[in-house]
């Protein structure tokens, strides 16, 4: 029996390398079965409609070549195993050209480091936890090929906590959730109410558990402190429990959170009861731009939904892709190291559904893991849910992504 | 000759093969999965000691992984512990949590053991999440592998110490479980009174297996950590449990090799499945083999339909999904699914247990010989037979609420007599015979051996020399005759745990082997002796039920209705057998229903009815009782001989 | 008056366990053997009639359609996991009804998607006060709809010719076949009931919990707990049981704090098991032999 294995193991080995020469390899890791999966399979859907896209026309031209992308997909199942697993698999596969994806701060925690190892270059989406680039400042590393497309919880944090001071509030209540996610953004949330002045009092830190779906208890705790506005940070309809409780209870103050606020679990399950609630963004589905309508109306139609499950992770996988996509094009190589030092130096812009990314990285600098964040402040902002769709909180805002899409 | 050959061939190879891997495939993926697939392996080997050998669904093996593996990132990282001594750690926490799990776990079975398994599981998560300060919470423990002696361990060494690791483990345990432990283990899955009965203990045994299969989930623990190198509560919990479960069953209950086969099920096909190709070439070779053997099976009627067909759907299923889904990875919990399916009902001894059969078939492989049968002096001294009083009931009481079960009843038995005990049915023998052998407490009474009160517990009961057999047959039934009068077998076995995992207690085993062997002999089952108690026939099991008791080399032996459902031919073969094992002086209680048993056998008879004593006296005097005959008959009015008759033929 | 509220709250997803809890219970009185994929029945229950709502099948024809479906689903457990290792009595329906739910698992997650839906229904949401506690209507539903479908089973049991046979099979296997009924139909039975109320229950949280291929998994363990505790042979304990962990769940998390939530259950379920192997409720049984 034993044998039997070992031969398929063989086989196994021998079958994946053994691909066409003329493509360009990447991988699409993430969730895609289980509680985490509609951030994983919209980010890979996202991501395979650009994938779609270049091949249609030809492919990405590679030294004079139109070379097509070619995907393998691997599904995590947001396990730190598996995550484990199949970063030693692909580290091991000579002609990858890249990784996209992940969406869980453990699996990219577990993983990444075999990637890291044989310098793979591998772009994070939509996984936002503050872990997943901090372990390489922390360690120092002089040279990094992780890169990450996705808003951090820093920045995200930050906005979330501006955000309840703008609005006069000083007595807020955290929620969260018992995840990774949940945990590091309760730390980030505390983190920036200290850096930004102490203004808010936390009456209370609540926490929930997946699957989770009576809240009573933690709100009454928030309610009997006098929080005027809840800070949440979670990954999954859990938190349109806390907003149904809320209106049990007749407790009326709003919710600010992550951007998982927009996923249409949350807009959807809480109903009414989400009204209100505020979240950064980085894309909005709301046909802004040309670009972004095309987009939308693909992923409709390619995918047979009339809404995205998680548009922000959908768009930003399609864009990583393009990114990714720039990046062999300036290389003149698939070769994943020459991706990389072309990644840190992109020359042109990349127009996405989300921005035009100028620049988005620079060469790895320990001290500053900016250099490998796609997203700055600028194209972060924060929405509001209304009648159960996203909108922009602020009518600036609005104009700003156009703006950004247009430069 | 060539059976050792045979087994330990296969070994050696797959050793030698798993650790050339390495050498010659330069992968880090392939290393990766087979690291895993050894650290699963021990992981399996000790959760078989539960699932396997004691029969319960033990949920918490999950936990005890997770807890080896904080025990040793934590000492590693805040205690600044080696290698080798992290590792005892994660042992140390398994043993020590394991052994406290299985006191209040000690009286369940079934659904409530696997409960009570998962609530410490889910309580273990909790800590592990909550106590943030010292295992980092949720966003989980970054650990760096230690050094050994002072050697930096890279991927390839550090797979072969896991190796390393699973051959101690794999030798140590075939020590352990082809040992009295292993049988005694078995013993208390097949029926955890007669363990008690036989002296053997449930509580102490049950604590052990559990300690020690929790141990090593905690040393496989140690290594999981060492080699993901991050940790996070949510790793170890119920989903990675029942993938366990399904590993440990899958590859084949009570076997090394089972553990083996379900290690690299679980660990290798949810990571092989993600390539296509091969899923489609597993899929079609697994519907071939499911059509060629259900289908050969259904010809020959050795399969019920359901177990053919099944399989067949769920391969075909498979097949045909392979060819019309174009992303497998969606799938994947489907596929696994129903290839699972196709397994557990098709072979449900696991891949090993097939395997094994087939193999040994093929090869012809041998039992073990066994060893000349001891004398019979040796296995059973014969008493001097002094006929002095042995045991005294003095106004014995056992009350169920209002049910006056037994209600004050005051006999001696003398030693090297046989002493009848009987009655209708319901008149409270079988109470009787429960209350003096411990299972029952006493409302109200004493009960003395030698003068001395016997301990309340049926195990104490046991061990001061009172053996019994059981109306209802409390066989050991999955292990085999000799294995079961093994089992029970006193003054063999005398050497301490360290030495039975190092193989170095065989010498005794060879003597409770032949001391075993003579006792098989005594009933007449000595061609029997390798045969599973549940294939032997009724009689044969009633027979073995006795040898058994006698391994206990009892001053007492309480023989509930030995006779019963037995047919003619063995009626008078039970009778010689209760002559020559009072020939050697050893005190009897037998109940029974068939009075020529009785009158043949014994010296005196006590009539017990509605919980009292109606009569004592020879079996002759007895039978002349009215106050007997009327208990039997309901009236008193046909004191005639055809009276006699009647109760003699009765026998239930 | 927060602990009147918290304690209500609490005890509501303890009706829910229950109600689930009851599922395993009339699988175990008739076969010993318990349906480890429950859950999955929920889940799979509320889809359907999810998508029977979508199709515009209006709310009250949809719920008998929900209950056919989950006694459908019942049936093909027994046929498929269980019937086989009750002839062989071997303990493979363990495995197999695990094996049976993640199949469901994962077509429920290609069919129907992965992501958590709503689940419209006519009943309002909008809270009502009670001497000062909140509680929806939909909430009371549950209540009503838990207390309903048991009480009715229960009748079923005790009332009709079938249901005495179920009570025959439980009460004691060999008697009740030789007394001419068929236990292979009965264990059908009770698979068939305990599908019907693992779709009612899914029928009935839906609105409060939203369906998604997961909304079962965190509720199925407290079930198994609760019907375990309460005894498996225990009847009504279950709700007794469920609402005690409820309430005691919500308790937890607001006196000790949230992350804590489920430490004092899971203490007391041991010591309960320790104390009372059979269950809280369950019969003790004198060991014979």
């Amino acid at each position: 029996m034993k044998k039997i294995w070992v031969v398929l193991l063989m086989t196994g080995m021998l079958i994946s390398p053994a691909w066409g020469a003329d493509t360009i390899k990447i991988a699409i890791t993430g969730p895609f079965t289980g509680g985490s999966a509609p951030m994983g399979a919209s980010m890979r859907d996202g991501a395979m409609l650009a994938v779609t896209e270049i091949n249609a026309a030809g492919g990405v031209d590679v030294n004079g070549r139109k070379m097509p992308f070619e995907v393998i997909e691997r599904d995590d199942e947001a396990k730190n195993e598996r995550g484990a697993l199949i970063g030693q698999e692909l580290a091991s596969m000579t002609d990858l050209s890249g990784v996209i994806g992940s969406v869980n701060t453990g699996v990219v925690l577990a993983g990444d480091k075999y990637l890291q190892e044989k310098g793979i270059t591998k772009i994070i989406t939509p996984a936002a936890g503050s872990a997943s680039m901090t372990q390489w400042s922390k360690a120092g590393v002089p040279e990094l090929s992780i890169f990450r497309f996705a808003a951090d919880d820093g920045i995200q944090s930050a906005m979330v906590v501006e955000d309840a001071i703008k609005r006069h509030f000083t007595k807020v209540a955290i929620f969260h959730d018992s995840t990774n996610y949940g945990v590091s953004g309760r730390d980030d949330l505390m983190n920036q109410i200290k850096k930004q002045g102490n203004k808010l009092q936390v009456v209370a830190t609540e926490k929930f558990n997946i699957g989770d779906k009576d809240m009573t208890a933690q709100l009454l705790r928030a309610k009997a402190g006098g929080a005027q506005a809840i800070l949440i940070w979670g990954i999954g309809p859990e938190m349109a429990a806390v907003s149904n409780g809320m209106a049990k209870i007749g407790m009326k103050v709003p919710l600010i959170g992550g951007w998982t606020l927009c996923m249409s679990n949350y807009i959807d399950n809480a109903g009414k009861n989400g009204d209100g609630t505020l979240m950064p963004q980085t894309f909005i589905e709301d046909p802004i731009t040309p670009k972004a309508k095309a987009f939308i109306e693909a992923y409709h139609k390619a995918y047979h939904v009339t809404r995205i499950p998680s548009p922000v992770s959908a768009a930003q996988g399609y864009d990583a892709v393009y990114i990714f996509a720039a990046a062999v094009k300036q290389a003149k190589s698939t070769d994943t190291h020459k991706v990389k030092a072309a990644l840190e130096d992109l020359r042109e812009p990349v127009k996405g559904v989300i921005a035009t990314w100028n620049h988005p990285y620079s060469k790895w600098n320990p001290a500053d893991e900016q250099t490998h964040e796609a997203f700055r402040r600028a194209q972060v902002v924060m929405g509001v849910i209304k009648d159960g769709r996203v909108e922009f909180a602020n009518e600036s805002d609005r104009k700003q992504f156009i703006e950004n899409a247009a430069k | 000759m060539k059976r050792l050959l045979l087994i330990h061939g296969a070994e050696v190879i797959a050793l030698l093969l798993l650790s050339a891997i390495p050498l010659v495939v330069n992968n880090a993926y392939a290393l990766g999965l087979l690291t895993l697939l050894a650290i699963y392996g021990i992981l399996l080997i000790g959760l078989d000691v539960t699932v396997g050998y004691l029969g319960q669904i033990n949920l918490a093996q999950a936990a005890f992984l997770g807890l080896g593996a904080y025990a040793s990132g934590l000492s590693v990282s805040l205690l600044g512990f080696g290698m080798i001594s992290a590792l005892a750690m994660s042992l140390l926490v398994g043993l020590v949590f394991g052994g406290l799990l299985a006191f209040p776990a000690l009286r369940l079975e079934g659904p409530q053991f696997a409960l009570a398994t998962l609530s410490f599981s889910a309580l273990s998560e909790t800590i592990l999440n909550e106590w943030e300060g010292l295992t980092g919470g949720a966003q989980g423990l970054q650990i760096s592998r230690p050094a050994l002696w002072g050697h930096p361990v890279t991927a390839q060494g550090f797979y072969w110490l896991c190796i390393l690791f699973l051959v101690i483990v794999w030798l140590a345990m075939r020590n352990l479980l082809s040992s009295q432990w292993g049988r005694a283990f078995e013993a208390l899955r097949d029926s955890p009174i007669a363990t008690d009965a036989m002296g053997i203990g449930t509580y102490r045994h049950k604590i052990a297996a559990f300690a020690l299969g929790s141990a090593l989930g905690g040393l496989a623990g140690g290594l999981y950590a060492f080699n993901f190198q991050y940790l996070q509560p949510q790793s170890f919990v119920y989903e990675l449990m029942v993938i366990l479960l399904l590993g440990v069953v899958l590859g084949g209950r009570k076997s090394l090799w089972g553990a083996l086969v379900g290690a690299s099920l679980i660990a290798l096909l949810p990571n092989l499945l993600s390539n296509r190709l091969l899923f489609q070439i597993i899929s079609i070779l697994g519907f071939g083999i499911v059509l060629i053997s259900g289908g050969r099976g259904l010809i020959q009627k050795t399969v019920r339909p359901f177990q053919a067909i099944a399989p067949m759907i769920s391969m075909g299923l498979l097949v045909v999904g392979a060819a019309l889904v174009t992303n497998t990875e969606d799938w994947r919990k489907a596929i696994f699914a129903l290839m699972l399916f196709s397994v557990v009902v098709g072979l449900p001894e696991g891949l090993m247990g097939f395997a094994a059969r087939f193999l040994s078939r093929i090869f012809h492989v041998p039992p073990a010989p066994l060893p000349s049968p001891a004398s019979l002096d040796a296995a059973l001294p014969a008493k001097s037979a002094d006929n002095v009083p042995l045991l005294v009931l003095k106004d014995l009481k056992r009350h169920f609420g209002g049910v006056h079960a037994v209600d004050g009843i005051s006999i001696t038995v003398h030693s090297g007599r046989i002493h009848g005990l009987i009655g209708p049915n319901g008149s409270g023998k079988s109470t009787a015979v429960n209350v003096i052998s411990g299972l029952y407490t006493p409302t109200s009474g004493s009960i003395l051996l030698h003068g001395k009160p016997l301990p309340g517990n049926m195990f104490r009961v046991a061990r001061v020399g009172i053996s019994r057999t059981f109306q209802n047959l409390q066989l050991f039934t999955e292990l085999s005759a000799i294995d079961n009068v093994m089992a029970a077998m006193k003054g063999v076995y005398h050497s301490p745990l360290p030495m039975v995992l190092l193989g170095l207690a065989r010498r005794e085993e060879r003597r409770a082997q032949s001391d075993a062997l003579a006792l098989l002999e005594l009933v007449g089952l000595q061609r029997q002796a390798r045969v599973c108690a549940k294939d032997l026939t009724y009689g044969a099991q009633r027979f073995l039920e006795i040898a058994r008791a006698l391994a206990r080399k009892p001053e007492l032996l309480i023989l509930d209705e030995p006779a019963a459902g037995l047919a003619y031919p063995d009626v008078s073969n039970l009778i010689k057998i209760i002559w020559d094992i009072h020939q050697r002086g050893i005190t009897i209680i037998l109940i029974e229903h068939h009075m020529d048993v009785i009158s043949e056998l014994c010296d005196v008879v006590t009539v017990l009815d509605g919980g009292r004593v109606i009569a004592e006296g020879s079996a002759e005097d007895v039978k002349r009782d009215p106050g007997v005959i009327e208990a039997y008959l309901g009236t008193a009015n046909k004191i005639t001989a055809a009276g006699v008759q009647e109760l003699s033929a009765n026998p239930g | 008056m927060i602990t009147a509220q918290i304690v209500v709250s609490g005890a509501l997803m303890g009706l829910v366990y229950a109600l689930v809890a009851y599922g395993f219970q009339l699988t175990y009185a008739t076969s010993k053997s318990i349906n480890f994929g429950q859950g999955e029945l929920v889940m799979l229950s509320a889809f359907f009639s999810l998508t029977l709502l979508d199709w515009g099948v209006p709310y009250w024809l949809m719920v008998p359609g929900g209950l056919l479906f989950g006694v459908l689903l019942g049936l093909f457990v027994e046929r498929a996991a269980v019937r086989l290792a009750l002839e062989q009595k071997s303990e493979g329906w363990i495995l197999l009804t695990i094996i049976v739910g993640l199949l469901g698992f994962s077509a429920a997650e290609n069919i129907w998607g992965r992501d958590d839906r709503p689940f419209p229904t006519p009943i309002s949401s909008d809270a009502l006060h009670i001497f000062g506690v909140s509680i929806t209507p939909v909430e009371i539903s549950v209540a009503i709809g838990v207390f309903a479908l048991m009480g009715l089973i229960e009748l079923f049991k005790r009332k009709t010719l079938l249901g005495k046979a179920f009570e025959a099979v439980s009460a004691d296997r060999e008697a009740a076949e030789l007394m001419g009924i068929s236990a292979t139909r009965t264990v059908m039975l009770s698979y068939g009931l305990s599908g019907l109320v693992a779709a009612m229950a899914g029928i009935l949280v839906s609105p409060i919990t939203t369906v998604g291929p997961t909304m079962a998994s965190a509720l199925i363990l407290k079930a198994f707990s609760v019907a375990v505790v309460a005894g498996l042979d225990s009847g009504f304990g279950v709700v007794i049981v469920g609402i005690f962990l409820g309430s005691l769940e919500s308790l937890t998390s607001f006196y000790i704090g949230s992350g804590w939530r489920e430490a004092p259950g899971l203490i007391l379920l041991i010591l309960a098991l320790a104390a009372r192997p059979n269950g809280v409720f369950g019969k003790a049984g004198i060991r014979k032999v």
